[in-house]
């Protein structure tokens, strides 16, 4: 039996037992390439449940959304292991009970998906392990090094080309499960702290904020990188704020579901080799 | 016989509007993204594009704009209003989609007060299309009664001929001739055949859906709910469109100084309609989503005579979720039978 | 002959310790660059790195930011999480090209008046040679521009 068919089995057993009252998964999308985030509350749709290589939206930032776990009842999620991370760090920082989050957990090399096991989030702790020793490649490291080796000038230079395509539409804040602010903060006014317009200067600020906001939360999922109509390689800054926190902090973000916020914690002997 | 324009020739067409003080501008890949710019010669220009990125609206409705500055001091207040610099520009290889676009907001924009910012800009701009030999599953242009070699908001269309070598060239207003008459030297006439314009299947029954969308019953229907569960509330279907208009105006600076801006907003924003008092009319991300389709198909239309939809597919092809107009008139359509 | 340059400098202090050590230097009659505008907060704790943004959002050529040196907290452990903050705030400020020579950091207690003047003398001289934040103020400027298309 396929993954696609024992999950399929899997989410009607569930739906039809009453263990959870909806299933959050992939549907078949607009084209062959697209899959869409489909919900299945009966267990005549399982059918609509497509599992292949190209499930890769990670769908865990629906699991936050206004008063679907309120009731306290069990809701199921198709999950890759950064959307694993994800529940983890939404765990860690009180947005939702792990308890009632049931996993259909997967991961794709090449053209394979293979399925993990576990249901609960703590069941995975190995898998997220084996990523924090050998992450997988992200495609991007050649343009993180160019970026490395260039001065602060040319790095700015390079940055301002890139934010000056934003056009502040908030995709992949929109996209991403850790931006779950109720009011983010570029839409508070009483103060504005940066500019909500969408010049270079309000562009550049913004990314900044989102970056910094991420920085040790962020589980490379790739959604807002995905999301952006115009294509600003946003996880590779995320990217390297994961690496810093790993360096600076040996924090590798969404471990547990108890781990400590990298920036709600400290340690006394925390390295401060810059402060004069 | 019909006028041509050959391909070999347009980099000679360029030199000529910009000697005669127009800004050329037209499709072109750059920084990783498909857009509309400002080029300096026509190899830049990219006309095997679909279909940009971002549309044409970027070129008559920017992002960000400034409308006023103002200091305050002691004893008075300054308010200096600024319009957009004078520019007379020729947009070359627009997209019917995109052109038509334009000309939908027109009335809109123009319906009671004047907006002098969209008007200044449409009225110093040409805008020559060329009309589409290739499209994508999301183009849906015949789906809103239109086609791949609609004339509305062109003022030149131009065919592809068959043997890929230039175009024919069809006039359609008097700025179109205006600006061709500068390069009409460099115009042949041929018996060269022009390429069919790509076939665009038909994907919804835009009568019924707009039929459906009327009835006040549907209003309160549970399709939408439905529809929208996946959208994660971005405005990257908004901000894509060409035909989206909706604006904010902030002031950005502080007691002493600043400038009052004009800056898009989206009706996928939880914030666009957010009180002061807390009070959300638009509480839930369904009710944004179907303002977005009625405002579209059924107040625009009853207003202004026209949806407010050029059949671009912007918002299907690039949406997070793979949601869109689309699949929502789609939807519709089985709904109405 | 232009005039010299004289950078904007913006100092996020802590008022327990950074402050009074500032206090410190003045009664003491120590002369330092004048060029330091002062902003007192109640820890460093509290140094938001929107404050950083907002400061340069204004034109500031460099930022300061000082507070009580490790286990000296009034709060007890304010500075260790804004240690940690500053951390990971001042390697995306580098990726991103706004070079760490802008935005420096130190511990200065409130018996420290000498070492606070001698901070703000050298990260003053040190401002100073780098020249005026020009790629910011471009961005700056660029709002106060027409819109561009």
């Amino acid at each position: 039996m396929s993954i696609e068919e024992q999950y399929r089995k899997r989410a009607m057993e569930l739906l039809s037992g009453g263990a959870v009252k909806m299933v959050i998964g992939y549907g078949r999308g607009s084209n062959a390439e697209r899959r869409r985030p489909v919900f299945i509350s009966s267990p005549e749709e399982v059918n609509r449940l497509v599992l292949d290589e190209a499930c890769i939206a990670n769908l865990s930032g629906y699991l936050v959304n206004e008063g679907l776990l309120s009731d306290e009842k069990r809701v199921a999620v198709f999950l890759r292991p950064e959307g694993i991370r994800a529940i983890n760090i939404l765990a860690a920082e009180s947005q939702l009970d792990a308890e009632q989050i049931v996993i259909f957990g997967f991961d794709v090399s090449g053209n394979e998906v293979k399925a993990l096991k576990g249901i609960h989030v703590e069941e995975f702790e190995d898998v997220i392990g084996a990523i924090k020793e050998h992450a997988p490649e992200m495609g991007n490291e050649e343009l993180l090094e160019k970026i490395e080796q260039m001065n602060p000038q040319e790095r700015f230079a390079f940055w301002k080309e890139e934010f000056a395509k934003c056009i502040k539409c908030y995709a992949c804040r929109q996209a991403c499960p850790m931006c779950y602010c109720r009011r983010c903060i570029v839409d508070s006014n009483q103060p504005q702290w940066v500019n909500t317009s969408s010049h270079s200067l309000g562009n550049f600020e913004w990314n900044i904020v989102r970056a910094f906001h991420l920085s040790g939360r962020c589980v490379e999922c790739g959604n807002c990188d995905r999301a952006c109509p115009v294509n600003i390689p946003l996880r590779l800054i995320n990217h390297r704020m994961a690496q810093e926190v790993l360096k600076s902090f040996d924090h590798f973000a969404g471990m547990s579901k108890t781990q400590e916020p990298v920036l709600a914690s400290f340690k006394k002997d925390d390295s401060e080799t810059f402060i004069l | 016989m019909t006028k041509i324009l050959f391909s070999d020739k347009l980099d000679k067409c360029v030199e000529r509007w910009k000697s005669a003080g127009l800004t050329v501008m037209g499709p072109v890949q750059r920084a990783n993204i498909k857009t509309y710019a400002a080029v300096e010669h026509a190899s830049e220009f990219d006309f095997g594009l679909i279909l940009t990125d971002r549309s044409i609206k970027d070129l008559f409705f920017p992002q960000t704009e400034p409308m006023l500055r103002y200091t305050i001091k002691k004893d008075a207040i300054n308010t200096d209003e600024c319009l957009p610099p004078r520019e007379q520009r020729i947009i070359f290889g627009a997209r019917a989609c995109d052109a038509s676009g334009m000309a939908i907001d027109d009335p809109l924009f123009g319906w009671d007060y004047k907006d002098e910012y969209w008007f200044q800009r449409r009225n110093e701009s040409v805008i020559v299309t060329i009309a589409c030999t290739n499209a994508d599953e999301f183009c849906m242009c015949t789906s809103l009664k239109m086609a791949p070699d609609s004339t509305k908001g062109s003022d030149v269309l131009l065919r592809p001929l068959e043997n890929s070598k230039g175009w024919q060239v069809e006039e359609l207003t008097e700025r179109g001739r205006e600006a061709f008459k500068t390069i009409a030297d460099l115009l042949q006439e041929g018996s060269d055949t022009a390429a069919p314009v790509a076939a665009v299947a038909e994907k919804f029954d835009l009568d019924a859906c707009v039929a459906w969308l009327q009835n006040p019953e549907n209003f309160d229907s549970k399709f939408w709910k439905e529809i929208s569960m996946r959208c994660i509330g971005c405005a990257s279907c908004t901000y894509l469109c060409p035909t989206c208009h909706c604006f904010d105006i902030q002031d950005e600076g502080d007691t002493y100084s600043g400038i009052r801006r004009k800056n898009w907003d989206s009706c996928s924003f939880a914030l666009f309609t957010l009180h002061t008092s807390g009070h959300n009319p638009r509480s839930t991300q369904s009710a944004r989503w179907r303002q977005r389709i009625m405002h579209k198909f059924n107040y625009f239309p009853s207003k202004f005579n026209a949806n407010s939809c050029s059949g671009c597919g912007r918002c299907s092809r690039e949406c997070p979720v793979d949601m869109g107009i689309t699949e929502t008139l789609q939807e519709i359509s089985k709904l109405s039978q | 002959m232009s005039e010299p340059f004289e950078p904007k400098i913006i100092a996020f202090v802590c008022t327990y310790c950074t402050y009074a050590g500032a206090d410190l230097a003045g009664t003491s009659r120590l002369k330092y660059a004048p060029n330091v505008r002062i902003i007192r907060l109640p820890c460093t704790g509290r140094i938001s790195p929107m404050f950083i943004l907002k400061a340069l959002q204004k034109g500031a050529d460099g930022v300061l930011i000082s507070g009580c040196h490790p286990g000296d907290c009034h709060f007890t452990h304010g500075n260790y999480h804004a240690r940690r903050r500053w951390m990971v705030f001042r390697a995306l400020l580098d990726f991103i090209g706004i070079p760490p020579e802008r935005v420096k950091y130190s511990w200065i207690s409130a018996a420290e008046g000498v070492k606070f003047a001698e901070f703000i003398n050298s990260v003053t001289n040190d401002i100073r040679k780098l020249g005026p934040f020009e790629q910011y103020s471009q961005l700056i400027e660029q709002t106060q521009a027409p819109a561009s298309l």
